[in-house]
């Protein structure tokens, strides 16, 4: 059967659809065919695919043949069999009859013969030809018919259809196209059943020595062209697919050894997009096929399939595994396939393939990710045709011009070298070539990193090539000779590092020329040599001429290089696959910054070092920032350059040496001090961090000012000089306030590692505050740094926290009572006298240090500026009785604080500084002052005692008091001092003797918290009275002296009796009252209340001490004489007064004498006035008036008056008052302030009463 | 040969890199594992092509390259917290087992497990602990062993 594979390919290529055979029984084939083949291609056929599910195919490709064509008749029988799927699918019979004995005598026995056989798929198309208007025709057109379809229709299936030629018949071509169809798909079926059972027969064989993998082939690939013929190419990829497992099986099979194949000129260029690139029978061996060829052919016609099913998305997807594999299989078998043609294959395969897929692939066609897919293929489909091209370009010797990156380093490093049985040798008349690669290889000077970093290149290389090449060399001669005699140098060459490239070149030279085995056996290529002869092999492997052109020149190759390189980025880069993307893109950056373009290397090197730092990875960060910073260098992008400095110091410390570091900082520097026109922001954030310093923040009261000390990392390797350094403090409460800017005025040097810093902090408004920015200046640069470290210098990696939770350095607390300035006592001082008026300075947690207070004493009251100013400690009794509870320790302490601390100071300008060791403790200040009253003391009866108001001793003094760091506070208090004379005097008249003796008894109330001793009192009497004894003022008893103890009484009995007064007039009256006078003396402490004058106390003497002298007024009244009017209290009702009863009260006013005196015209009116509290009565009527009342003797008048009492118990009732008359005219029933009782309200019962 | 295991954490920073080749080109294997990170992140941005393995730590083989893999753990704390630490493999092998990677990921696992369990470890920080290099390379170690029996 293998013989048939020449035919099966012929036939293969010369049909590619669906036959239909027509049968023209009656010659109307001309007539009708053009109506035929206007249905073609079929549209919506309706297939069964292998799994005999319907399958809908658009757009059936079919052809109508006459079966008396050559193609269908010339055929054997054993052909048909095997190429079963190109022989018709349906056969339509067409015929036509008029008449009905013709059909019956004639045409049926012919139609009979023509469908017996059952093969065949067949229905007949009658054709009328019969005229509409001809109903003759028509008729018998139409009996023809019937007859026919009796005749062929079985009751499964109508074989008949039937076509007027004149008439119109929509129907059919539908009728007719479904039988068409009926029958390829029946067709179809028993084909596909044929070859399954054909395939599973040979299946069945296949570890027997019989089995001949092309006679498999054969079938199954029929079987597969079938499918594709009738456009069911999901089966036919099925198919492939099976054929290259199965294949792949044989393959493997051991114990049979085959040609792979590869070795033919051309073979070096992938054919996976061109099943017709080799004949299938030139690649035939034995039995089966050559794996290099045929596993190319099944790629090939299963990628086309895949395109036909528009999916060219798994055209990529199996590619590149297929590629993999294959480049596999090349690697088992390369030592007998030319130099290299396994990387040849590779990038050829694929660029082909990104060629094929890309131009299948329309944007948008696949859902999103398969999209993404697809690039990531096309990406990685780039990148492995760059790697192997870079192997290429490196073995010919463009190795010094391949950036050893990471990425090159990865993929070449890892990727071994070719194997070739030998390695190629240097042609003969290469010498020329040898010695222009040894002058490229001799002048090739490593790149020096920018900053003069020196790192060890890394490796483009698996191994040596060198000593790979040399081997492979040696091995075919005397062993392995090379590694013999290199004997010391082979462990330096092995070790050896690409950039002592130029010293190892030289050293098998220096090894090999004084040894005696030069002539002998093959001399040790040299690298050049290597590279020459690697060349010349290449160039008789590739037979592309584009691939061999960009392997000719350096500049060819890095066009090429950049070419596969952006292809692949680009596609990473709409692929998932970023890192992959913009890693490449840092290999372009490196080819433009070649080529000087470095505005576009910049920006590429800026997405690879966003990448890297980004994630974090900071070794590869190192790898490529001095690049970047290169780049910026060169493009004068100042900003952008010190910033990569920046960067590359905040790097781990590990990552650069110390020199390198510094290099870093001196090109900040060198820049900051440079020449820049405009100064330069600079985030150093990652470098100088700061913090404040650990404990408790600082904490200040409302407006003071402070000095704020935090911490300074700096990163930087060396000292560095900040012009200027200025930090922000930001309030945590409130956003909105603008955040304050504190500046060290001085120029700061940072040392590395940790600085202190110190700054003088202006008053704050109160809230907390955390550290904000640190900005300054080095030079032109204004940096600005926004990390806050914690406790150590900024973690390098610790990239993703920003924000971290801040301490508060500051507190300003709000505003706050920070001293209290109080009066230290509050009990009454002594009027005009010089008193000590304590005051207490409390400061509350907080220090007044050289605070000054400033005194004002208000109107009445006089600093005693000749005495000093005492200031003691003080000690709260409270607080001092609470200690010696707590513990007897404290009695220490108690007593301790007894000895107080004691200072006289002096008043200057009304202010006083206070003493320092004041500034903590509690402190008393005495200030000697006097009150001054001018107005006498007034004595009252004891029977209306009236009570001196408080307000006329109260004095006033302002405080001021000035402390804080800078004097900025400032406590206002004004202080009320009480001042009080030592005495309230009352008097009354204790008895009234048959003699006319007056016993006046003068009460004293003392006034004062202090004891008070009273060593004589006389008493000036008024006109009208005199003492009984005539000269001696005294009063009766002489107890003195008298002490009366704090706030108690004493009384002193004086006798007096009335004397005359008209004898006195002239001289007495000048004094209407009498006036009491009291020697006495006072002893109180200054720290209780009133205590003996400042004054008198600094004399010393007891003299002086008992002599203060106190006078009072006191008014005696006497009894009415010359009585002219009488005013009498008329009786109230005897029920008595209720709280809230109206009651009349009367008064009744009688003249007791005519009233001739001065005459006035107002004499017959008296004015009345009505006194009551308020309190206690409502008066309802016209409380003032005049009422008239005649001049004579006796005339009376009653005064009624309503009023209401307001409060029960024994009240004082409204008094009547005659205000125009002399009170000693006036004789009044009763005679004194009497009292009324007034009850309570009766019980309201009308709420009690039941309904 | 394993020649490189890697610690990566949420934010696909290194937490812990270590390299096993003797010559000085750890840089190189810092960019296979940082690109090996894109994979990580398709698989786990496309839930679909993870398909049922959402809970199974073990993704496999990462890279079908010609002459080194990278194998790669996704590790989620479904339970705790989703802490998406990522322990990457690479390895010169080009024929591992399934199971002796599985093992030998779980063995590395439980060796981070405990180096982060730490408390003077600061979570996201790098492993610096010097008892989780020596058991790494213990276990890379015997990696190599297993697999060769």
């Amino acid at each position: 059967m293998a013989n048939y594979l020449a035919q099966f390919q012929s036939i293969k290529s010369s049909c590619d659809h669906i036959v239909i055979a027509v049968e023209d029984v009656s010659d109307l084939w001309p007539t009708v065919k053009s109506g035929f083949e206007e249905r073609l291609p079929f549209k919506r056929a309706c297939l069964n695919n292998k799994t005999r599910n319907p399958v809908l195919v658009e757009k059936l490709p079919a052809e109508f043949i006459l079966t008396t064509d050559a193609r269908l008749r010339s055929r054997f029988p054993q052909e048909q069999l095997l190429f079963w799927f190109r022989e018709p699918y349906a056969t339509v019979v067409l015929v036509t009859c008029e008449d009905l004995d013709e059909f019956k005598t004639i045409l049926k026995p012919r139609l009979k013969l023509i469908v017996q056989n059952d093969e065949r798929e067949w229905f007949i198309v009658f054709v009328s030809r019969a005229h509409p208007s001809n109903d003759q025709a028509t008729k018998m057109a139409k009996k023809v018919y019937a007859k026919l379809e009796v005749d062929f229709n079985s009751k499964k299936r109508e074989r008949c259809c039937k076509l007027d030629i004149h008439g119109p018949e929509p129907d059919f071509w539908e009728d007719l196209e479904s039988k068409i169809m009926e029958s390829i798909r029946n067709t179809l079926d028993k084909r596909v059943q044929f070859y399954e059972d054909e395939i599973r027969k040979l299946s069945e064989q296949r570890f027997m020595p019989v089995w001949n993998f092309c006679n498999f082939f054969i079938l199954k690939e029929s079987l597969a062209f079938m499918f594709e013929m009738a456009h069911l190419h999901e089966d036919a990829l099925r198919e492939y697919d099976e054929l290259e497992l199965c294949y792949l099986e044989t393959v493997n099979m051991t114990g049979k050894q085959r040609e792979f194949g590869g070795v033919e000129h051309g073979d070096d260029q992938a054919a996976l997009l061109n099943p017709g690139n080799k004949a299938l029978t030139e690649i035939v061996q034995d039995d089966s096929f050559r794996e290099f060829e045929f596993r190319q052919y099944l790629f090939a016609c299963q990628s086309q399939l895949l395109f036909k099913l528009n999916r060219p998305f798994e055209v990529a997807s199996r590619s590149y595994s297929f590629i993999i594999s294959f480049s596999k299989a090349l690697a088992q078998h390369e030592n007998i396939l030319p130099f290299c043609v396994r990387e040849v294959w590779v990038i050829t395969a694929c660029l082909a393939l990104i060629d094929a897929t890309s131009s299948h692939y329309n944007e948008g066609l696949a859902a999103p990710d398969i999209e993404k897919e697809f690039y990531r293929l096309l990406g990685d489909l780039y990148s492995l045709c760059r790697i192997k091209f870079m192997r290429l370009a490196y073995l010919i010797g463009y190795g010094t011009d391949i950036e050893r990156s990471p990425v090159n380093s990865a993929s070449l490093s890892m990727l071994p070298w070719p194997k070739p049985s030998i390695w190629p040798s240097v042609p003969p008349d290469a010498s020329s070539e040898v010695l222009a690669k040894e002058k490229i290889i001799l002048q090739a000077t490593p790149r020096v990193k920018h900053f003069g970093i020196q790192r060890k290149p890394l490796p483009l290389e698996p191994s040596a090539l060198l000593r790979e090449a040399n081997r492979r060399r040696a091995s075919l001669s005397a062993g392995n000779m090379f590694e013999m005699f290199d004997g010391s140098g082979s462990d330096t060459s092995l070790k050896m590092s690409p950039s002592n490239k130029v010293q190892a070149i030289s050293m098998p030279r220096t090894n090999s020329s004084p040894s005696n085995f030069e002539s002998s056996i093959d001399r040790p290529m040299r690298l050049a040599e290597i590279f020459v002869a690697s060349e010349h092999a290449l160039q008789h492997t590739i037979s592309n001429p584009d691939l061999w052109k960009s392997l000719a020149s350096v500049e060819e190759f890095e066009q090429k290089y950049l070419e596969l390189t952006k292809g692949a980025a680009d596609n990473y880069h709409r692929s998932w696959w970023k890192r992959h993307g913009v890693v490449l893109d840092g290999e372009i950056a490196a080819v433009c910054f070649k080529y000087g373009n470095y505005d576009l290397a910049a920006k590429s090197y800026e997405k690879v070092c966003a990448l890297y730092s980004g994630e974090g990875w900071q070794d590869l960060l190192a790898e490529v920032l001095p690049n970047l910073a290169e780049c910026q260098k060169i493009l004068n992008d100042k900003a952008g350059y010190l910033s990569s400095c920046v960067r590359l110091l905040s790097l781990d410390k590990g990552l650069f040496s110390t020199k390198e570091r510094q290099a870093f900082q001196s090109e900040v520097i060198s820049f900051a001090h440079g020449e820049m026109k405009d100064p330069v922001p600079l985030d150093v954030s990652s470098l100088i961090t700061f913090s404040g310093n650990p404990g408790p923040p600082l904490e200040l009261c409302d407006g003071d000012p402070g000095t704020l000390s935090f911490t300074v990392w700096s990163g930087f390797p060396d000292d560095i000089t900040l012009d200027s350094l200025s930090l922000t403090l930001t309030a945590t409460y409130n956003a909105d306030e603008g955040a304050k800017a504190l500046k060290s005025s001085t120029a700061t040097v940072l040392k590395p590692g940790r600085n202190t810093i110190t700054v003088d902090l202006p008053p704050q408004k109160p809230g907390s505050y955390v550290l904000g920015v640190l900005t300054g200046h080095i030079g032109h640069l204004r940096f600005r740094s926004h990390s806050f470290s914690k406790v150590g210098p900024a973690d390098s990696d610790d990239f993703m926290s920003y924000e971290k939770p801040t301490r508060p350095i500051l507190k300003v607390s709000n505003p706050r009572p920070l001293v209290d300035l109080a009066a230290a006592i509050s009990s009454p001082l002594l009027i005009n006298e010089a008193q000590w008026v304590g005051i207490i300075v409390r400061p509350i947690d907080y220090s007044l240090k050289g605070a000054v207070l400033h005194i004002d004493t208000g109107p009445g009251l006089k600093i005693e500026e000749t005495h000093f100013i005492e200031m003691e400690s003080y000690i709260n009794v409270s607080q001092c009785a609470n200690n010696k509870a707590n513990c007897h320790g404290t009695r220490k302490d108690c007593s301790l604080n007894a000895d107080k601390d004691f200072e006289q100071l002096h008043l200057h300008d009304g202010r006083i500084q206070l003493p320092d060791w004041a500034s903590d403790w509690t402190s008393i200040l005495w200030i000697p002052i006097r009150a001054v009253n001018n107005s006498l003391a007034r004595g009252s009866s004891s029977v209306a005692p009236q009570r001196q108001s408080i307000v006329d001793g109260m004095r006033t003094i302002a405080l001021k008091l000035e402390f804080g760091v800078s004097h900025n506070q400032i406590f206002d208090r004004t202080i009320a001092v009480h001042f009080t004379d030592p005495f309230h005097v009352s008097t009354r008249v204790a008895d009234k003797c048959s003699d006319g003796t007056l016993l006046l008894q003068v009460i004293l109330h003392s006034q004062v918290n202090a004891s008070l001793t009273i060593n004589d009192a006389w008493l000036d009497l008024q006109d009208g009275f005199v003492h009984t004894r005539q000269g001696d003022r005294r009063p009766i008893s002489g107890f003195f002296p008298l002490v009366i103890s704090p706030t108690s009484r004493a009384g002193i009995l004086f006798s007096i009796c009335l004397g005359k007064t008209i004898a006195e007039d002239e001289v007495e009256s000048v004094q209407p009252d009498s006036i009491l006078n009291i020697r006495y003396g006072i002893s109180g402490d200054r720290a209780v209340g009133a205590h003996s004058p400042v004054t008198v106390e600094s004399s010393g003497t007891e003299d002086a001490k008992q002599g203060l002298i106190f006078q009072s007024a006191l008014i005696l009244q006497r009894p009415v004489l010359d009585p002219s009017l009488a005013v009498g209290f008329l009786p109230l009702p005897s029920d008595g007064l209720r709280v809230g009863q109206l009651v009349n009260m009367k008064w009744r006013v009688e003249r007791l004498k005519d009233f001739e005196s001065e005459a006035s015209q107002h004499n017959d009116e008296v004015l009345y006035e009505v006194n009551a509290n308020a309190d206690n009565w409502m008066i309802a009527g016209r409380k003032r008036g005049h009422v008239s009342l005649p001049t004579k003797q006796g005339s009376r008048i009653v005064i009624s008056i309503l009023c209401v009492p307001l409060v029960a118990g024994y009240v004082r009732p409204p008094q009547l008052g005659l205000p125009g008359v002399d009170e000693a005219n006036i004789s009044c029933n009763p005679p004194g302030p009497h009292l009324i009782c007034v009850l309570p309200p009766t019980l309201s019962s009308s709420f009690c009463i039941p309904a | 040969m394993i020649v490189c295991v890697a610690v990566v954490g949420h934010q696909n920073n290194p937490l812990y890199i270590q390299s096993f080749t003797e010559a000085d080109d750890a840089l190189k294997l810092h960019h296979i594992v940082h690109c090996s990170l894109d994979v990580v992140d398709e698989r786990v941005n496309n839930p679909k092509k993870s398909g049922p393995t959402l809970n199974e730590t073990f993704l496999g083989l990462l890279y079908p390259t010609e002459n080194y893999k990278v194998q790669y753990v996704f590790f989620s704390y479904g339970y705790l917290t989703n802490t998406k630490v990522k322990f990457i493999l690479v390895t010169t092998d080009l024929d591992v087992r399934d199971a002796d990677v599985r093992n030998f990921f779980r063995r590395f696992h439980a060796a981070y497990v405990d180096a982060v369990s730490n408390p003077f470890h600061v979570p996201g920080k790098k492993i610096t602990s010097r008892t989780f290099a020596e058991r790494v390379s213990t276990i890379v170690k015997s990696f190599g062993l297993s697999s060769a029996t």
